[in-house]
């Protein structure tokens, strides 16, 4: 009798958590609503002649040139959009000109705006690498950076910098002037608006801002007031990691499409995420290992004009090249 | 049957040499291997760098990333303090897995140490 009752009530437990597990995977791992990119081509290696590269950690494109952080290396690679090399710039040091762990990269009006993580500032440089304007210092007041991890420039020429290590996002005036700031300075969270090791920044056409809250495995969404208004990555977004799709395990890099999607380096699943502007999801691409189309750990993304995604595939020391696969 | 003796004077060079050589090994700066869970991501790997390259004495640091390991290479004559480096490993934001000394710092030197 005793046996029977606690059978039923086993069984009763199994059935429940079945119903769980079916709900929460309805609810929080969403469907794919779009093919998966087609994988193009890729390119680098290993190493410091041109072409190769040791730790790639960033991407803009610009006039048809792709522009990489070679990090390790200290310098600036610069290819066409087949990946044929086309110039350099920069060397490892502290120096104008000079990049101390050149990282995320963004491009506005012609010039190439470099995120340092080991000198604190971002750099500005002519497309053809010509070093222009230094912004920012060491620390962790207004205007100062503890390893700032990539950088955005909004339309009135307004800098959007990721403080990695002062789990903040500054926005500073075209002269580093400090405006204001998301995130509580030195002090992680999981609630909206305030992040941990926030490594990357996007805006979109319509002034929205997009933050990779890197260790927090979500991105976050801010309103042209500044606003949080939305938020996502797994239940809740509130730092679960996961495998699964709209989930994250580390997001490092964001890129904004040409429709307005959202690209995320999902860098521990070895993946490229592609959601809507409300964080719908959409499709994801790559899969851990060193062959085609697959990525060593994917740590950031630029969208090119015709939608074409240049991935960079961190331990693997190469970028590859996707496009969208028409249904 | 007859051998070619060594001749004085290349016996004396190549003493000097062999003490030249000895010196410059014995010299070597103290090497440290650091055990840091969590090291794929080149923030992290960064970080550490950044902050250990600042510790006083530090002459190199070097990341494995792959390994999750960290090499620290120090200035002559100077020593590693272990809380030093776990201090700078937590100011990094991970912890301290092991500590160990892969390689001594030159006898007879003054030992200076890092904090």
């Amino acid at each position: 009798m005793r046996l029977q009752t606690a059978f039923k009530l086993g069984r009763n437990i199994f059935f429940v958590l079945a119903i769980l597990i079916a709900v929460g995977w309805l609810v929080f791992v969403p469907s794919a609503k779009e093919p998966p990119y087609t994988f193009v081509t890729a390119w680098g290696e290993k190493g410091n002649a041109p072409g190769q590269f040791n730790d790639p950690t960033g991407i803009a494109i610009a006039n048809d040139e792709v522009f990489v952080s070679d990090s390790r290396n200290g310098r600036i690679q610069v290819f066409d959009l087949d990946g044929h090399f086309k110039r350099q710039f920069g060397a490892p040091g502290k120096g104008e000109g000079q990049l101390g762990r050149p990282m995320n990269l963004t491009i506005h009006k012609d010039e190439l705006y470099v995120a340092e993580y080991f000198n604190d500032r971002i750099q500005v440089f002519s497309l053809d690498g010509q070093s222009r304007h230094l912004i920012g210092k060491s620390g962790s007041g207004p205007g100062e950076f503890n390893a700032p991890g990539g950088v955005t420039v909004a339309p009135n020429g307004d800098l959007l910098v990721p403080d990695f290590y002062n789990h903040r996002v500054q926005r500073l005036k075209a002269d580093g002037t400090f405006v204001r700031q998301w995130g509580v300075t030195g002090e992680k969270g999981h609630t909206a608006g305030v992040f941990i090791y926030p490594t990357d920044v996007a805006l979109d056409r319509n002034g929205m801002l997009y933050v990779s809250d890197s260790y927090a495995n979500r991105i976050q969404v801010f309103d042209i007031a500044g606003k949080p208004v939305n938020k996502w990555g797994g239940p809740f977004a509130i730092g679960i990691p996961g495998p699964f799709s709209g989930w994250f395990r580390v997001v490092t890099g964001i890129a904004v499409g040409t429709q307005g999607d959202i690209f995320a380096a999902d860098f521990y699943n070895h993946r490229v995420q592609k959601f809507r502007g409300d964080g719908t999801f959409l499709t994801s691409f790559g899969g851990k290992g060193s062959g085609p189309g697959q990525f060593d750990h994917v740590i950031a993304i630029a969208v090119a004009g015709d939608g074409t995604i240049f991935a960079v595939d961190f331990a693997n020391d190469r970028i590859e090249k996707w496009r969208p696969t028409r249904s | 049957m007859s051998f070619r003796t060594f001749p004085p004077r290349m016996a004396i060079a190549l003493g000097i040499v062999l003490i030249l050589v000895a010196t410059n090994v014995l010299a070597a700066p103290a090497t440290y291997q650091l055990y840091v869970d969590g090291l794929s991501c080149p923030f992290c790997a960064y970080g550490i760098e950044k902050k250990l390259g600042a510790v006083n004495g530090v002459q190199g640091v070097e990341t494995n990333i792959k390994d999750g390991t960290v090499i620290f290479i120090m200035k002559d004559g100077v020593t590693l303090d272990e809380a030093a480096a776990k201090q700078a490993v937590k100011e990094a934001g991970f912890s301290l897995r092991k500590f160990e000394q892969v390689r001594s710092a030159s006898p007879g030197t003054p030992e200076g140490r890092a904090k």
